[in-house]
C-alpha cells in the first residue's frame, strides 16, 4: 500500500491534517481572516470586560445592589419625659402602621372588604387609595397590636407593617400643660415636648442588608449606624403634686362656675417647680375638637393686673427704706384718697391702721399713703428687681414677659395705683416667683422646671429682716382677721395675700373678676411658694380669700406632708390607737 | 504527577463545596439571628407598652377615685399623722 504524502504544490498553502481527505488548498487569506475575526472578538469581549469592570463600574454595581441589596432604617426612640421620681409623663411606644405594596398586593374583593373594615375605613376609599398608589402606600398609622395580627391573618400578599412610634402620656388631662404633646410624625408641639425637641429626639440609623428570594435577611453590608435614642428629660414636677393640684383647682372652677384656673408650686430651697396645672386642660392623647381657651397654659402665658398681691412689695419697699415700721400708724379713714382728682378707695372704711394691718386688711388707701412717699424710681426698680417686665428664664415655651412701663412715664395716680397692683401686668408664674423674695429671708431665686438636687443661689432685692416682717404681716392676712382665713392649713402656718381684681376689657374695667391667692408655707422656714388664680368666678363669690384661698390651702397641706415636711404648729390629734386584744389564756 | 494533580483536583473540589456549603449555613443562620433580633425588638416594645398601659391603669386619678368610692379612704392630714423623728438621720443629712 502507498503510503500517502501531504501535498506539497509550488502554491503555499496550509496542512491542516495529515488526511488525504481534510487536506484542502486553502489560500492563507482565509485563515487570516479567521484568526483576525477571532482575534476581533476577544478584543472587543476585553473592551466590553473594561468598560464593565473599570470604566461603568459604579453604575454596574449600583444596579447590582438595587437588585439584592436593602437599606432598612432604625428608628431611633424619642426621649422619655419624667418627674422627679422617675415616674414617666410621657414615653414612645412602637406602633404597627400598615402599609400595601401597591406592585404586589392581591385580594379578592371579601378580603378587601374585611382589611377595610380592620383598619376602619371605607372599602371605597380603600380602593381608591389602592388605585392612586404606585409603590408602598401607608393604609393606617399606629394601629393596635391585636389589629394588625387580624389584617396579618388575612395573609394578604402584598401587605406589610412597619413599626412607628406613638407618644403616650399616662398623667393625661393633670400635666398635659406641662409635658405638652408631639405631633404623629413625633415632632414636638406644646410644652417640653416643644422646649426640649433637641434633647428629646433621637438619631435614627441605618443598615444595609442582603435579602433572599424570600425576603429574609441573609448578610449585613458594610457598618451598621445604629439609632441614638433621645435623651430622658427628668422634670421637677412632683406628679402626685401635679395631680392634687390640678384637682383641687378643678373643682374649685367647677364649685364658683368660673371660666378657667391656674396653679403653680414652687420648692423655694432649689427654685424648682413642683406643679404647674390649669384647667380647663386636655388629654394630649386625644386631641380632636381642642379649643385654644384648653391648649392655653395660663400660668404662664396670659398676664393679669395682679392686684392686691402687689401690696406686700410696696410694703416691704417702704420698709426696706426705713420710711416705716410694722407698727407705724396710718390713718386710712375716711376710707378713700384722691390723688390728681381721681378717688381711690377701700372695700370698708378702716381707720388708723398699722402697717402690718394695711397688709392684713388689704387697704388700698394705706398702700397708696406708703407709696406716695417713696419715688417712682425705686419703686420701678423694686418691681424690676422681682421679675416683672422681664421674662422668666425658664426653658418652656411661650412664657410672657408681663408688662412694666418705665418709671419716667408715671404719672403720680398710675404710681398709685401701681402699689395696689393696677396698671401693670404679671402672669401666675411670675408672681409666685416674686414671693420667693419673701419666703427667701430676702433673695429672688432662679426657677426651673428640670430637677435640681442642690439648693439654688439667689439675688438679694431685700433684707432677711424685712422679709421675715413681711412674712409676718402675710401670716396675719391669712389668718383670723384678715382677708383669707380660709387659707390655713393644718398643722402648718401660712402666709399669704389675697388678689381679687376686676377685668379690664378695651380701656374699661367690667363686673367680671379674677380671684387671686399667693402665699408661702411654713412661715418660719418656707418651703413652698403656691400661686392660685381663678379666673371669673360666677356664683356670686369672687374675693381671692373665699375662691383661691381654699385651694391654696389644701395644696400647701398636701405638698408639705408629701415633702415629709413636720407640721410646725400643734395638731389636735385625732389618732385613737384600739388596745390589741389578748391573747386568751390556756387553762 | 499525574495522581497528585488528581488528588489536587479532588481537593479543589471538596474545598469550593465545603466553601459553597458554609456560605449557605453562614445565610442561614444569619436569617436565624436577624429574625431572633426582630422578636426581641418586638418584645422590647411590647414590653414599653404594657408598662405604659399599666401606669395608665395605675393613675393618681384612678388610684384617687377607688380610695375614696370602694375604699371609703380619706385625704391624710396632720392631725392623723405620727410624726417619727429619726436624729441619727437628721444627723446624717447635715
Amino acid at each position: 500500500m502507498k503510503k500517502s504524502r501531504p501535498v506539497h504544490n509550488t502554491v503555499r498553502s496550509v496542512n491542516y491534517a495529515t488526511s488525504p481527505l481534510l487536506a484542502s488548498k486553502t489560500p492563507p487569506w482565509r485563515s487570516r481572516f479567521v484568526v483576525v475575526l477571532v482575534g476581533a472578538a476577544f478584543l472587543l469581549l476585553l473592551g466590553r470586560a473594561v468598560q464593565v469592570q473599570i470604566v461603568s463600574t459604579d453604575f454596574y454595581r449600583a444596579q447590582g445592589e438595587k437588585r439584592f441589596v436593602h437599606k432598612l432604617p432604625l428608628h431611633a426612640s424619642r426621649g422619655r419625659i419624667l418627674d422627679r421620681n422617675g415616674l414617666v409623663l410621657a414615653t414612645s411606644v412602637a406602633m404597627p402602621s400598615v402599609q400595601v405594596d401597591a406592585k404586589t398586593f392581591a385580594a379578592d374583593t371579601a378580603q378587601r372588604k374585611a382589611l377595610a373594615g380592620l383598619l376602619a375605613m371605607p372599602a371605597a376609599e380603600l380602593e381608591q387609595r389602592l388605585a392612586t398608589a404606585t409603590g408602598t402606600v401607608t393604609l393606617r398609622r399606629h394601629v393596635q397590636e391585636a389589629t394588625w395580627q387580624e389584617v396579618k391573618a388575612l395573609r394578604l400578599r402584598g401587605v406589610q407593617e412597619v413599626r412607628e412610634y406613638q407618644r403616650r402620656y399616662p398623667d393625661g388631662e393633670a400635666a398635659a400643660h406641662v409635658v405638652g404633646f408631639t405631633d404623629i410624625d413625633d415632632r414636638g408641639q406644646e410644652g417640653i415636648e416643644l422646649g426640649f425637641q433637641t434633647q428629646l429626639l433621637g438619631r435614627n440609623g441605618q443598615r444595609m442588608v442582603v435579602r433572599d428570594r424570600l425576603g429574609r435577611v441573609v448578610e449585613d453590608i458594610g457598618d451598621q449606624a445604629d439609632p441614638v435614642d433621645g435623651r430622658d428629660i427628668t422634670l421637677s414636677i412632683d406628679s402626685k403634686v401635679q395631680f392634687f393640684a390640678w384637682q383641687r383647682l378643678r373643682d374649685a372652677v367647677h364649685e364658683h362656675g368660673a371660666r378657667a384656673g391656674s396653679v403653680v408650686v414652687l420648692d423655694v430651697q432649689t427654685g424648682e417647680v413642683l406643679a404647674l396645672a390649669n384647667y380647663p386642660s386636655f388629654d394630649p392623647a386625644q386631641r380632636r375638637n381642642l379649643s385654644g381657651a384648653q391648649l392655653r397654659n395660663r400660668a404662664l402665658t396670659d398676664i393679669f393686673e395682679p392686684g392686691s398681691t402687689m401690696k406686700p412689695f410696696t410694703v416691704a419697699l417702704a420698709l426696706e427704706t426705713g420710711r416705716v415700721t410694722p407698727s407705724t400708724l396710718i390713718q386710712t379713714a375716711p376710707g378713700r384718697i384722691t390723688i390728681t382728682g381721681s378717688t381711690i378707695s377701700d372695700a370698708h372704711p378702716h381707720g388708723v391702721l398699722s402697717v402690718a394691718e394695711v397688709i392684713q386688711k388689704s387697704s388700698n388707701v394705706g398702700t397708696v399713703k406708703m407709696a406716695m412717699q417713696i419715688p417712682a424710681r425705686e419703686m420701678w426698680e423694686m418691681y424690676a428687681q422681682i421679675g416683672l417686665g422681664q421674662k422668666p428664664r425658664i426653658d418652656f415655651p411661650g412664657a410672657v414677659t408681663g408688662r412694666l412701663r418705665p418709671y419716667k412715664s408715671w404719672r403720680p395716680i398710675e404710681q398709685a395705683t401701681m402699689s395696689y397692683g393696677y396698671g401693670l401686668s404679671a402672669s401666675l408664674f411670675q408672681l409666685a416667683r416674686a414671693y420667693t423674695v419673701f419666703a427667701r429671708d430676702g433673695e429672688l431665686i432662679p426657677v426651673t422646671i428640670q430637677r435640681q438636687d442642690s439648693p439654688a443661689g439667689g439675688q438679694r432685692v431685700i433684707s432677711a429682716k424685712t422679709a421675715q416682717q413681711v412674712r409676718e404681716m402675710l401670716r396675719l392676712a391669712a389668718g383670723p382677721g384678715g382677708t383669707a382665713p380660709q387659707a390655713q392649713a393644718i398643722g402648718y402656718s401660712v402666709g399669704g395675700k389675697t388678689g381679687t381684681a376686676r377685668k379690664q376689657e378695651g380701656r374699661s374695667y367690667t363686673n367680671k373678676y379674677r380671684a387671686w391667692f399667693v402665699g408661702l408655707a411654713p412661715v418660719g422656714q418656707p418651703r413652698i411658694v403656691v400661686a392660685v388664680m381663678v379666673d371669673e368666678p360666677s356664683k356670686g363669690v369672687y374675693y381671692g380669700g373665699a375662691v383661691a384661698a381654699p385651694v391654696f390651702s389644701q395644696v400647701v397641706q398636701q405638698t408639705l406632708r408629701m415633702m415629709n415636711v413636720a407640721p410646725d404648729i400643734d395638731v389636735k390629734a385625732q389618732i385613737s390607737a384600739k388596745p390589741a386584744m389578748a391573747e386568751q389564756e390556756s387553762f | 504527577m499525574l495522581k497528585l494533580n488528581v488528588l489536587l483536583l479532588i481537593a479543589l473540589l471538596g474545598s469550593s463545596l465545603l466553601a459553597v456549603k458554609n456560605a449557605y449555613e453562614s445565610r442561614r443562620v444569619f436569617s436565624e439571628l436577624d429574625r431572633a433580633r426582630q422578636v426581641q425588638a418586638q418584645l422590647d416594645a411590647e414590653f414599653k407598652l404594657l408598662g405604659a398601659e399599666r401606669q395608665a391603669q395605675g393613675t393618681h386619678l384612678l388610684v384617687e377615685k377607688a380610695a375614696r368610692e370602694k375604699l371609703k379612704m380619706r385625704t391624710a392630714s396632720p392631725a392623723v399623722t405620727t410624726y417619727v423623728f429619726d436624729p441619727a438621720a437628721s444627723g446624717a443629712a447635715r
